[in-house]
């Protein structure tokens, strides 16, 4: 096992570094960073003064050369336009991405697995039907139509809940659950799909010949064997949550990290930039070794 | 002696009432996050709506809420030298948020660190073109050396915020100032907490305590007044304002135009020029596309700044003549059939692509042959300003200026001057009288300023101007506060009352 885990970063750890110097030229080619942090009306002498002061003066490969330098004693430079370091600004915003993206797959998990085994345990009956129907809304509907119904509906006609920001226990419940809605849906449909298979194979007949009741048959000799297909499409779920929900971090104030990327290149604030992606795939290169993991104690098969 | 009682108790009542009544702690949501407070980057509006004036002031201050012109904040009274020089007097025991006392140093410090090559602060744009120093007099007293001398000194010091002399020269994120606010909390991505301060030199606001939340969603801000979750959002969208009691439209400082590349034919003819701005029927847009209250632009500056010229009319909607002033053109061997490129920066501003494919279908109903392109906002500065790319074709920048300074010397030199960086013409009567009007002071200055406007939009036709913009606020009911001109940049909190 720590065999597989040592190639498994070390692949990882080669992808990064491509990433990386990817990244840092490709960044470059957007154009220069004072055009946009000052005023049109800036004189060219400001324009090569900030260059200066930035070091964006200096030739590519200088540039990047202090860069791999900085990196390797742990520094990812200073923000362009925050005037702090970039990875203090990247993990600021991270912790918030990770906790919506954790508390909401954990719900969705648990949420999708129920429901999909349910309906496929009466498949065609009115749950599987209604159930599908939900699912299917719930893939297809676009979120930031949703988390603006939400608002008008939960915080501006009812005033259950606050409207946007963070501060106390309510104001995460509008985010979490217009974020619930698309992966729940697609998921459902999976655990479905992989359970039905699951439920017409030999092993589970001849659990239910042996006179086992419905509930240990789903939930543990079918479930276990359908959960491969579903495992990966949660993680590939969780690692689009990972990146940031864009639409909802702009809609309800939530300081997360995938609009502070969008922000950064979008300011050409480099190090940021830079600085998110690296820690983002951090994040979902340690997801994807969680899943892996979770492929190896399900099905012992690849254990061995 | 129970009837006096009982008035005594009324009395009382009255009197705490109205003590207690009117200040209070607030809340205010803005679409975008300051990502620095750093007092010499002021002057863009998303740092400068949370510390102008609130934490860090300056020795002037332009009224834009009433009409008393360049005001007293730090420096008490002002007055030009016989030699040019201004001599400013300053206001006498002022202390700054980390009790050090404010004196004549800190104003020499503040400005030689705006012009410092440590740092690029924003504020140091306005003194392009001239040779600043100042010098300490005494204590109270500082004298701005200026070359060539500026008419406008005072003015242009309502740009540069007062920070103590201990202050790095590198960006701060904790500002210390001498205004009524001192920094409390900032919490990244989250809040600024401004709260009042006991020693402030000045009246003490109403506000106790402003909140500052960030969202970028117009609808969101909106919600959040209505909810009672904000008391006042000083940005919404127009389909948002529904609430006459608590939505506000007002002039904003933004003007739309487009900009005109007189270098490349056939925009190098003045008959083409008059054409595009004839061809299009700016009052049709008003209270469609442009929400009603915008002004119809007959200069680069919106009408309360100096010099702007009532006599300068619109230029008529006449298809016909446009046609025939084409025609024209075209019989005299111009090609008037060559392709003219609209660029245009995606949301710039509200209805920013149906305007311009409004304005594209009616000049080519004049007989132009338009193109419209959207570019980002990086990509839209490569066209706006100089230097312009060689071999490129005919074209009209769709740009929006702010000009809430009062002055039309903070746009006329950049947008008309031969080498404004976002000209797009050389003329050496309009270079002349523009240096002129920036030397003149008084009525003079005013007079030649309205000389200016007139000529560039009569004689020269030097672009199309269209829109004086209108911005939207909400504001809680139980906020005695009305936007002004100013709200774009600054949000002063001393003006807000609690009702």
């Amino acid at each position: 096992m720590l065999s597989f885990i040592r190639k498994r970063a070390i692949a990882s750890l080669i992808s990064l570094v491509g990433l990386i110097v990817m990244v840092f030229f490709l960044s470059r080619l957007t154009g220069d960073p004072a055009a946009l942090f000052l005023p049109v009306e800036a004189s060219a002498e400001m324009k090569e003064q900030f260059r200066e002061i930035h070091g964006l003066n200096d030739p590519l490969m200088v540039q990047f050369g202090r860069y791999v330098g900085d990196i390797l004693t742990g520094d990812l430079g200073q923000s362009l336009r925050k005037a702090r370091p970039a990875l203090d600004v990247v993990l600021e915003a991270f912790v918030w991405t990770l906790w919506l993206a954790v508390i909401t797959m954990t719900l969705v998990t648990v949420a999708a697995i129920v429901v999909g085994s349910l309906a496929a345990f009466r498949s065609g009956g009115f749950f599987d039907r209604f159930s599908s129907m939900v699912s299917l809304i719930g893939a297809s509907v676009p979120d930031f139509w949703l988390a603006i119904v939400a608002i008008v509906v939960f915080s501006i006609q009812l005033a259950w809940l606050p409207t946007s920001g963070t501060g106390s226990i309510h104001h995460w419940i509008l985010p979490i659950s217009v974020l619930f809605v698309r992966p729940f849906g697609i998921i459902v449909q999976v655990v479905r799909g992989s359970m039905i298979s699951a439920l017409s194979s030999a092993y589970v007949k001849t659990a239910r010949a042996k006179g086992v009741k419905s509930g240990p048959i789903i939930f543990i000799h079918a479930l276990r064997n359908a959960m491969l297909p579903v495992i990966t499409v949660i993680g590939d779920q969780a690692a689009s949550l990972l990146n940031g929900a864009v639409i909802i971090e702009t809609i309800f104030g939530f300081p997360g990290v995938g609009k502070l990327m969008i922000d950064s290149i979008l300011q050409r604030d480099f190090n940021v930039v830079l600085a998110a992606i690296l820690v983002t795939a951090v994040a979902i290169f340690l997801m994807n070794l969680l899943i892996d993991l979770t492929y190896a104690l399900l099905d012992p098969r690849i254990r061995h | 002696m129970k009837k006096t009682l009982i008035l005594g108790a009324l009395l009382l009542g009255s009197t705490l009432s109205s003590a207690f009544a009117g200040s209070g702690p607030i809340k205010i949501v803005l679409p975008e996050e300051a990502d620095l407070l750093e007092p010499c980057m002021a002057t863009r509006s998303n740092i400068g709506r949370v510390i102008m004036q609130n934490v860090s002031e300056t020795l002037t201050e332009l009224d834009l809420r009433g009409d008393k012109g360049l005001m007293p904040r730090l420096a008490e009274k002002w007055e030009q030298q016989s030699d040019g020089s201004w001599r400013f007097n300053l206001r006498q025991g002022v202390k700054f948020s980390d009790g050090t006392s404010f004196d004549a140093k800190d104003v020499k410090y503040s400005f030689d660190r705006v012009m410092s090559d440590k740092n690029v602060c924003e504020s140091e744009r306005y003194f392009g073109g001239m040779t600043i120093s100042a010098e300490v007099v005494d204590d109270n007293t500082i004298d701005f050396k200026a070359d060539p001398v500026q008419p406008i000194l005072p003015l242009l010091l309502s740009l540069v915020t007062i920070v103590p002399e201990e202050t790095p020269l590198e960006f701060i994120r904790k500002p210390v100032g001498t205004g009524p606010f001192k920094l409390t909390n900032w919490t990244p991505g989250q809040q600024i907490v401004l709260t009042g301060r006991d020693d402030y030199w000045g009246a003490k606001p109403s506000v106790t305590e402003a909140t500052y939340l960030f969202r970028a969603d117009p609808a969101v801000r909106a919600a959040m007044v209505q909810t009672g979750e904000a008391d006042l959002s000083p940005s919404i969208s127009q389909l948002d304002a529904t609430n006459p009691a608590t939505d506000f439209s007002y002039l904003d400082s933004e003007t739309v135009y487009l900009r005109i590349d007189h270098n490349i034919e056939p925009l190098n003819d003045v008959r083409v020029r008059r054409a595009l701005n004839m061809a299009i029927d700016r009052e049709a847009f008003l209270g469609t596309l442009v929400p009603d209250g915008a002004v119809l632009a007959t200069a680069i500056v919106p009408p309360p700044t100096l010099g702007w010229n009532p006599d300068v009319k619109v230029f008529p909607y006449d298809a016909a003549a446009a046609k025939k002033l084409l025609d024209e053109a075209k019989a005299d061997g111009v090609k008037v059939d060559t392709p003219i490129t609209i660029i245009a920066r995606t949301a710039n501003f509200p209805n920013v692509t149906e305007i311009m494919e409004a304005i594209q279908a009616q000049l080519q109903e004049a007989g132009f042959n338009i193109e419209l392109k959207f570019v980002e906002v990086a990509e839209h500065e490569q066209y706006y300003s100089k230097p312009f790319k060689e071999g490129r074709g005919p074209q009209l920048v769709a740009a929006m200026h702010d000009n809430s300074k009062g002055d039309p010397s903070f746009s006329m030199f950049f947008k008309y001057a031969s080498e404004g960086t976002q000209s797009g013409f050389s003329d050496p009567k309009v270079d002349d009288l523009i240096k002129r009007a920036s030397a003149a002071v008084g009525d003079e200055r005013a007079k030649l300023w309205s000389e200016v406007i007139a000529l560039v939009h009569d004689e020269v036709v030097a672009d199309v101007l269209l829109f004086h913009m209108v911005g939207f606020s909400r504001v809680s009911e139980r906020l005695d506060y009305k936007p002004t001109m100013a709200t774009n940049s600054t949000l002063q909190l001393s003006e807000i009352g609690i009702k």
